[in-house]
């Protein structure tokens, strides 16, 4: 997974929040790809119920990764003290929970 | 989603479920090769995501109130003119010089990444930091009221008012994508309308073409690119147009 990094900036004292967010959706997109695979072979063997569940918990990964890609971020530049960004996170994170708690999905 | 309720006649919900999962399976896939490369630009992406999430909310509460066909033809005329816009730079590998705004400074949103196929190192700035993040905004709004995946928008704005380079732009707006539609995934998971059995083979699917897409992306010339937005560009445009006139 690893392309050659020979191209990195100045070194900093942490790693840069590019790999950083790289690698948690590596690891999103992973789980959610497996836990699919798995279900539709499941499925194609014919349990349905074990296929139905493992595809679920794969859609739910797949689902959590942007926001927690948001969280991770915002802790980052916390971390980092670079309040600003922080603070954008932070807006980010409330407008995604107070759409999600009307429940208006942005396609009706 | 036309495809899946055109050709396998499933309900529109259950489509536009699936379809909204899609466009997470997109970004997220996408996302690994563009940041790896440092095609992303996480700050600008943060700055403007602003926007985005916030315009969706607004559109989703406004959504119903708000005259449909109008919004389809208002949102398909500016397609169209930042489609012909870009035709007008199709030529153009990268921007030319670019000075930060004073916002673009303060935020230190420019950016550098390395070309694969120039063999260099790009580094550049951004302007239009405001009318960007105001763009934005309207975006977010337009895919909440018209349910349009509005990534198109994200691109010709950063492209255009940004003046970012090219490749940086798709990334950033591909980044972008995956976080307005997993707030809407959420909301209909919530009520049932994610059909496993429907949705799994569907994303994953897109899940990994994204995953290979992104890495042919990556190896592309600016121009070539270009090529494959410009007349999806003018695509979307006309049906936007027709969907208000019908």
């Amino acid at each position: 997974m690893m392309t050659e990094e020979t191209h990195r900036e100045a070194p900093s004292k942490h790693e840069p929040i590019e790999m950083i967010l790289a690698r948690l959706l590596f690891v999103g997109s992973v789980i959610a790809a497996i836990l699919l695979a798995v279900g539709i072979g499941a499925m194609l063997l014919g349990h349905g119920d074990v296929a139905s569940r493992l595809v679920t918990i794969g859609l739910v990964a797949l689902m959590a990764t942007p926001i927690m890609r948001v969280l991770t971020a915002g802790l980052i530049f916390v971390r980092e003290k670079d309040w600003l960004f922080a603070l954008f996170c932070l807006v980010v994170l409330c407008a995604l929970a107070v759409g999600i708690l009307l429940g208006h999905a942005h396609v009706e | 989603m036309p495809t899946l309720t055109l050709l396998f006649g499933m309900p529109m919900r259950t489509a536009v479920a699936a379809s909204t999962i899609s466009i997470i399976a997109t970004s997220t896939g996408a996302a690994v090769a563009f940041l790896h490369d440092r095609l992303t630009n996480t700050r600008v992406a943060m700055w403007l995501e602003m926007g985005t999430s916030t315009g969706a909310l607004t559109g989703a509460i406004l959504a119903g109130y708000l005259n449909q066909r109008f919004l389809f033809i208002l949102f398909g005329v500016l397609l169209a003119y930042s489609g012909y816009n870009m035709f007008k730079t199709r030529k153009a590998e990268l921007p030319g010089e670019v000075v930060p705004d004073r916002v673009s400074r303060r935020l230190d949103l420019g950016g550098s990444y390395y070309d694969r196929l120039l063999g260099k190192r790009i580094d550049y700035q951004v302007t239009g930091t405001l009318p960007g993040l105001v763009i934005m905004y309207f975006s977010g709004a337009a895919a909440g009221l018209l349910g349009i995946g509005a990534g198109i928008f994200k691109v010709s704005a950063m492209d255009q008012v940004m003046h970012m380079p090219f490749k940086a732009s798709t990334a950033t707006s591909n980044f972008m994508i995956g976080v307005t539609a997993a707030s809407g995934a959420v909301v209909y998971f919530a009520r049932g309308d994610v059909k496993p059995l429907v949705a799994g083979p569907v994303v994953l699917g897109v899940l990994l073409g994204a995953v290979v897409g992104a890495r042919l992306m990556v190896r592309m010339k600016t121009t070539t690119i270009r090529k494959f937005f410009i007349p999806l560009i003018i695509y979307t445009a006309i049906e936007m147009i027709y969907r208000g006139i019908r």
